[in-house]
């Protein structure tokens, strides 16, 4: 009896009580995730050593973690960031639930460090780069491994990606999006992007493109393909596309724990999307130039309807912010009918041109132009004026003929390039804004300061670009030659030889 | 001499015996080969020798200085608790002779363990270097594996502080009656001097003349590094300014002209120039500023002319001299702990003064604010304590100590590439061994001698 009350009793009552804590373990472990009562959750993902150290030094961590801080910080002062890598990586990995010091990390690494770095030489900034590229991967290679439902995250990487690299505000944002479209098109076999062959890759080179995708950027071809039909056509060269993949995934992960999510977390990562569509339609689009070896980006005009959408649907979400967004929308509505009609979509830029009207009948269409209403003037009128800007209120001859050279000279290169839409439109925009200076101007002056007549300057701009001296390049020449219909150039004479010179006199 | 001697290989026998140096040299290596497994560097190879400098040399000092301190402490302390220093006291050596050569073993031992740990790390960077690509061994050989001496522009501080005097007393002979705050009328007429030396207003150029002639005959045909820092007086949407950076003087030397340079404020920026000195040795650099808000070059860190002085080997000898002389004192203070306290106490209070040292910020802090108060930014003003006029001349006085050992950075220098000079390891065996050790030594070796030892014994 004794052994019965003194062994088995207790030993029975620890395996109930044991065995009842442990089926209220899981909703107790609910409860506390749903409320946001804890914040020492397990790691998921993270490598033995990482999880070790973070379970075994506890509340500690912090206090590790505000020292090396406080060291990052001291370094920074100084001007010494060949330690802050490994600083920001302790610091993220002692606190690795902490969303706060991720952003605050990689935002440090991308903004504030990479522009105290100069140019290597002139064009070139491989330090920021560097710098800007460790602030991404910090984000997306560690702060979403362990963080994966963060919605926060998600906006700042896209963040980074729109503004960052996307815009011009940094020097060397040209050089970002050079070497982020180098990075891709060792993903995209540098052709154009093909996503069919990465989600179901078949040779062994699609293969191994699909694992750099998934592997190295994090990124998932199926869902990529998702975002480019909801959103695109998209240029996935360029980093607005990877802004709108990692703001609409955000979107996703908010949608599988909506409890976790505030409004205004998904508003911002709405915005990023709809500005980054802004951008992509603006230019994105790749356009390679073999002659200069780099690429010239041009308008996605392609995508014009989808930027509308996203505009109208981001207006009647965000309530507060509704009239910037329409004012952003109206804005964007005035640049697609210039550049549809500036690339002779015509139709299209009549279509857009009428809806623009019927939306914002009241709105000026041209800056300070209080009389611009749509219903004051047509199409044609509404283009040339967009691209004469200020030369209409100054009424200058060597400006507007300076235009008209610069449209003829683009109109040129766009054929030489094999954009024949842009080439003609280029070219219809130089006819109309030489007829509007010519129509303002009164018929007696006209011999006085009236233009040149338009096939002069034509000709003229024709053979300034095919001479073989100050002309452009070999290769360019050959092109417009070739399209034009002339036949090849003849090579000049040699200005210099490698005979030996002959004898000044004899002896 | 001899006893010194005996006393001094008594300690190594100890050292091995308890397998300390073992386990010392086995720590070191291993720190110096597997820290740079775990470190992550910036990408550059520049960047990875500059941590790996900092975090092996970092770690050989932070292991050798508590192994050391611990050693001081126990060889000492323990010799008096088990008895074992009556047997040598009453051989014919004298008490003095007992102190010094065991801290000649220390130092000895150390000697031994930091050649082999810092010759590991410089046979570990000679090996990595010569594994890089060609532009980057050349980028490590000119900029981090190099010692680089430094030239600025001449100090014009009297000249400052003269104008800033007669312009002072101008303004009081125009307003005899004048009832102003003088000290804060006279500061802001000492930083409108200051501005006028400083200040590089939009569109204008601003001329700097650097004396190289100690260094011209040292560097033939070596290019010089231009190392500069301004602040600027409005933020620019990119975050950088422009300019364009000439060196030389047209017609007298040949002329150097950067293309236009994008450049941050608030930080350095260093790059290489070709060293278009005149006869005499001077370098003239100028900068064109080509934005539209003023940029100020401080006049102590606004530029700094850097030139090969010597190579890396010796540099690096030099620095880990630096250390040795850390070593020296901690041994000394160990030592002198353990003259008069238990192992236990005596090693608690060495690692005490040891902390206080390294956390010195807060003292200089307290000085600098002339309060232990703090600043209060409510009020916006200092906070005052009567403690104050006690504690601050005493935290004075004791930051004055520190920095005797502490003003020296052989690490930061070793690892930017910064000459470390044979006077600077002069001054600081000087400040180091002889001045704070000796003292501290002395004390050491006059309670030692005057320690009734067989009173000591452990229970």
């Amino acid at each position: 009896m004794s052994v019965i009350l003194n062994r088995i009793l207790p030993l029975s009552l620890i395996g109930a009580l044991l065995a009842g804590a442990g089926l209220v373990q899981k909703s107790l472990n609910r409860d506390r995730d749903e409320l946001g009562l804890t914040r020492v959750q397990p790691l998921e993902n993270a490598p033995p050593v990482l999880a070790f150290t973070t379970v075994a030094l506890g509340g500690f961590r912090g206090l590790i973690s505000n020292a090396l801080w406080m060291r990052a910080s001291d370094l920074q002062d100084e001007d010494k960031f060949f330690e802050m890598a490994q600083l920001a990586d302790w610091i993220t990995k002692l606190e690795p639930h902490f969303v706060q010091v991720w952003l605050v990390q990689a935002w440090n690494m991308a903004y504030n460090i990479s522009v105290k770095f100069k140019e290597s030489s002139p064009g070139q900034f491989p330090d920021r780069w560097r710098w800007v590229k460790a602030g991404i991967e910090l984000l997306r290679d560690d702060g979403l491994r362990y963080n994966p439902n963060e919605t926060l995250i998600y906006r700042e990487l896209a963040w980074f990606f729109q503004h960052k690299l996307g815009q011009n505000l940094d020097d060397a944002s040209m050089y970002y999006k050079q070497q982020w479209s180098y990075e891709m098109a060792k993903v995209f076999a540098k052709k154009k992007p093909n996503l069919e062959e990465l989600i179901h890759p078949r040779t062994a080179d699609e293969q191994e493109r699909a694992r750099l995708l998934r592997e190295t950027y994090k990124m998932d071809p199926q869902f990529m393909k998702e975002v480019d039909e909801r959103y695109g056509p998209l240029e996935w060269r360029l980093p607005e596309a990877h802004a709108i993949y990692w703001a609409a995934l955000g979107l996703e992960k908010a949608k599988e724990n909506p409890t976790k999510i505030k409004e205004d977390d998904l508003i911002t990562l709405r915005r990023v999307i709809y500005q980054s569509m802004l951008l992509s339609f603006q230019r994105g689009r790749l356009v390679t130039n073999p002659f200069a070896q780099a690429f010239e980006f041009g308008p996605n005009l392609e995508m014009i309807p989808k930027v509308n959408y996203a505009y109208e649907q981001a207006a009647r979400e965000d309530e507060k912010n509704r009239d910037h967004i329409l004012r952003a929308h109206r804005n964007f509505l005035r640049d697609a009918v210039y550049f549809l009609y500036e690339y002779n979509r015509l139709a299209d830029a009549a279509e857009w041109y009428k809806y623009l009207s019927t939306q914002y009948p009241d709105k000026m269409l041209l800056d300070g132009k209080t009389n611009s209403l749509p219903a004051n003037l047509t199409l044609d009128q509404y283009a040339v004026a967009r691209v004469q800007g200020d030369v209409s209120d100054s009424g200058g001859h060597d400006r507007t003929e300076g235009i008209v050279e610069g449209l003829l000279v683009n109109s040129y290169r766009s054929m030489a390039l094999g954009e024949d839409g842009p080439a003609a439109g280029f070219r219809l925009l130089a006819q109309n804004v030489w007829s509007a200076y010519q129509s303002r101007m009164p018929t007696e002056r006209l011999s006085a300061i009236g233009l040149r007549p338009f096939d002069e300057i034509d000709q003229e701009v024709r053979k300034r670009m095919l001479d073989q001296r100050e002309g452009e390049p070999p290769e360019v020449r050959a092109a417009l030659r070739a399209k034009l219909g002339e036949p090849p150039e003849v090579s000049a004479p040699p200005t210099t030889t490698n005979a030996p010179p002959e004898k000044a006199s004899s002896p | 001499m001899q006893p010194l001697l005996a006393i001094t290989w008594l300690t190594w026998k100890a050292a091995f015996r308890f397998r300390l140096f073992l386990v010392v040299a086995v720590l070191l290596l291993g720190s110096v080969v597997g820290l740079p497994l775990l470190i992550k560097d910036d990408g550059t190879a520049r960047g990875f020798t500059q941590i790996l400098l900092t975090y092996t040399l970092g770690t050989i000092s932070a292991l050798l200085g508590l192994s050391t301190l611990w050693l001081a402490c126990g060889t000492l302390a323990r010799d008096i608790e088990e008895c074992t220093v009556q047997v040598v006291a009453i051989k014919p050596i004298a008490r003095w002779q007992i102190w010094l050569g065991k801290w000649l073993g220390i130092m000895s031992l150390n000697a031994a363990l930091l050649t082999l740990s810092g010759g590991s790390v410089y046979g570990l960077l000679q090996w990595r270097a010569t594994r890089l690509p060609a532009d980057q061994q050349t980028i490590l050989r000119n900029e981090v594996l190099v010692s680089r001496g430094s030239a600025k522009p001449p100090d014009v501080d009297k000249e400052i502080q003269a104008e800033t005097d007669r312009l002072l007393r101008d303004r009081l002979q125009k307003n005899p009656d004048t009832r102003a705050n003088i000290p804060e009328a006279r500061k802001q007429i000492l930083e409108q001097v200051k501005a006028e030396l400083q200040v590089v207003p939009p569109g204008y150029m601003h001329i700097w003349e650097v004396n190289l002639g100690m260094a011209k005959p040292l560097a033939p045909g070596q290019p010089v590094y231009l190392r500069v820092k301004f602040n600027a007086a409005d933020k620019s949407p990119s975050g950088t300014f422009e300019g364009r950076w000439r060196v030389g003087v047209p017609r007298k030397t040949p002329l150097w002209q950067s293309e236009v340079m994008s450049l941050a404020p608030d930080t350095f920026h260093e790059f290489e120039v070709p060293p278009n000195c005149d006869e005499k040795g001077v370098l003239t650099v100028s900068f064109l500023n080509a934005n539209d808000t003023a940029l100020l070059f401080p006049l102590e860190d606004g530029l700094e002319v850097l030139y090969r002085q010597g190579g890396f080997g010796l540099n690096f000898v030099r620095g880990l001299g630096i250390i040795f002389c850390w070593m020296a004192l901690l041994a000394t203070l160990g030592l002198a702990s353990a003259s008069l306290l238990s192992f236990p106490v005596a090693a608690f209070f060495s690692l005490g003064v040891l902390t206080l040292a390294l956390a010195s910020g807060t003292i200089s802090n307290a000085v600098s604010e002339g309060t232990l108060m703090g600043f209060n930014s409510e009020t916006s003003r200092m906070g005052h304590s009567v403690i104050d006029v006690v504690a601050i001349p005493v935290f004075r006085a004791v930051l004055e100590v520190i920095n005797l050992a502490k003003n020296f950075s052989p690490i930061d220098s070793l690892s930017t590439g910064r000459s470390v000079s044979w006077g600077e390891l002069g001054q600081a065996f000087g400040q180091i061994v002889v001045l704070l050790g000796g003292s501290v030594g002395l004390i050491g070796i006059i309670i030692f001698s005057r320690r009734e030892l067989a009173t000591a014994q452990l229970q």
